[in-house]
């Protein structure tokens, strides 16, 4: 304990709150807020701004939430899909849907085919994460005119990619057979 | 059914919240110790940081926190809790805890007595202590369209780690297909942003 542990800083505070620090250096940082009035008001600070973001998240819409199937099946499986359960809920837009870059319209993605990874686009698929947001999901789906199906357990796994960003293009569409 | 990639994947996609998280619950009600030690463990950075956020120092945030679980447990035992939605549950039991804590701090000071609160056997239910919004209208707005500029891959993983529902960010990772460590790197671009966005002045 001789030698003064160093005052915090905002990237380490913020890595700290991520839970991203190994455990001595986080119990050094505890530590030291606990010696340093003006690290510990930092903590605090930052401790506010992460619950602040909690709150900015809960007050976004969810459906702006997408992943993006990785890859997809052709439209005879989908459609086959459709009678099963889902435990997500995908949108599909409509042949030519609006796709452009409105702020509510969800994240879209390109959908591959199965045997294709690095086949064109073919649809544009936008998916609700999870069962506590898929009423919500639908009804604004149906409020912008999107077809929704359940593709149950059908599935390849959406998944976003977010390295590879998003492709805002205007694909030729499947309209999902409701 | 066909042709799945991957199980794991096809798990993630599929269920709605985080795989474990259910039933871990589900053992937590019927009392079980290690899913208790589980939920401890994946819920506890978020109550202390609730608690910080507080203006909490550090100690007192993890005494409030440990006393947060203790009485979540407790009340399981005497059968009062239906069911324990986390980690919003514990984040409203440790608010709950902090403004007692300054209650009674308050009482201390003025008449250098601690007068005993009456215990309160009752779980604290997450929607009637409707946590204060911590944010006006406008700071809200303005975080939203500062959200919207954030690349959706960026977006998509800000709002899967902040849904509260405390998804481990290595679970973020997977279900995103990218490292923790870019998860995080993520989370703090985004935060980055907001923070700039809430503490911009008001003006019209
Ligand atoms: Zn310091």
């Amino acid at each position: 304990m001789s030698s003064p542990t160093p005052h915090l800083t905002r990237d380490r505070t913020e890595q700290y709150l991520l839970g991203a620090l190994p455990p001595e250096a986080e119990a050094e940082l505890e530590a030291h807020t606990l010696t340093c009035e003006p690290c510990a008001r930092l903590l605090q600070e930052e401790a506010l701004l992460e619950e602040q973001l909690y709150e900015v998240a809960a007050a976004t819409p969810r459906d702006a939430v997408v992943v993006r199937p990785a890859r997809w099946h052709r439209p005879a499986a989908v459609a086959a899909a459709l009678v099963a359960v889902a435990a997500s809920v995908f949108l599909m837009l409509r042949p030519g849907g609006e796709t452009a870059s409105t702020p509510v319209t969800p994240v879209e993605a390109p959908v591959v085919a199965a045997r294709d990874v690095e086949d064109a686009p073919r649809d544009i698929v936008v998916a609700c994460p999870d069962l506590g947001t898929q009423e919500h999901c639908l009804k604004s789906a149906s409020a912008r005119g999107l077809l929704v199906y359940h593709p149950g357990g059908q599935g390849e796994v959406p998944r976003y990619d977010a390295s590879s960003g998003l492709t805002q293009v205007a694909l030729s569409s499947r309209p999902a057979a409701l | 059914m066909t042709t799945l990639q991957s199980r794991q994947d096809i798990d993630s996609a599929v269920r709605p919240a985080a795989p474990d998280e259910e039933s871990l619950s589900r053992r937590a009600l019927t009392g079980e110790r290690a899913a208790w030690d589980a939920l401890i463990a994946r819920h506890q950075r978020r109550v202390v940081v609730s608690l910080l956020a507080k203006g909490l120092r550090v100690d007192r945030a993890q005494e409030l926190a440990q006393e947060t679980w203790a009485r979540l447990i407790q009340q399981q035992q005497r059968g009062l809790l239906p069911e324990l939605r986390l980690p919003a549950l514990a984040l409203a039991q440790a608010a709950f805890l902090a403004s007692d804590d300054a209650r009674r701090t308050r009482r201390e000071s003025v008449d250098g007595t601690v007068e005993e609160l009456p215990e309160r056997h009752q779980p604290v239910d997450p929607a009637q202590s409707a946590e204060k919004r911590l944010l006006s209208e406008e700071q809200l707005t303005r975080a939203r369209d500062a959200l919207e500029q954030v690349s959706p891959g960026a977006r998509n993983v800000f709002l899967l780690a902040c849904d509260g529902q405390g998804l481990p960010h290595a679970e973020v990772a997977s279900r995103v297909g990218l490292s923790v460590q870019r998860v995080r790197q993520i989370l703090c671009e985004v935060r980055k942003k907001l923070r700039t966005a809430l503490e911009e002045e008001n003006h019209v």
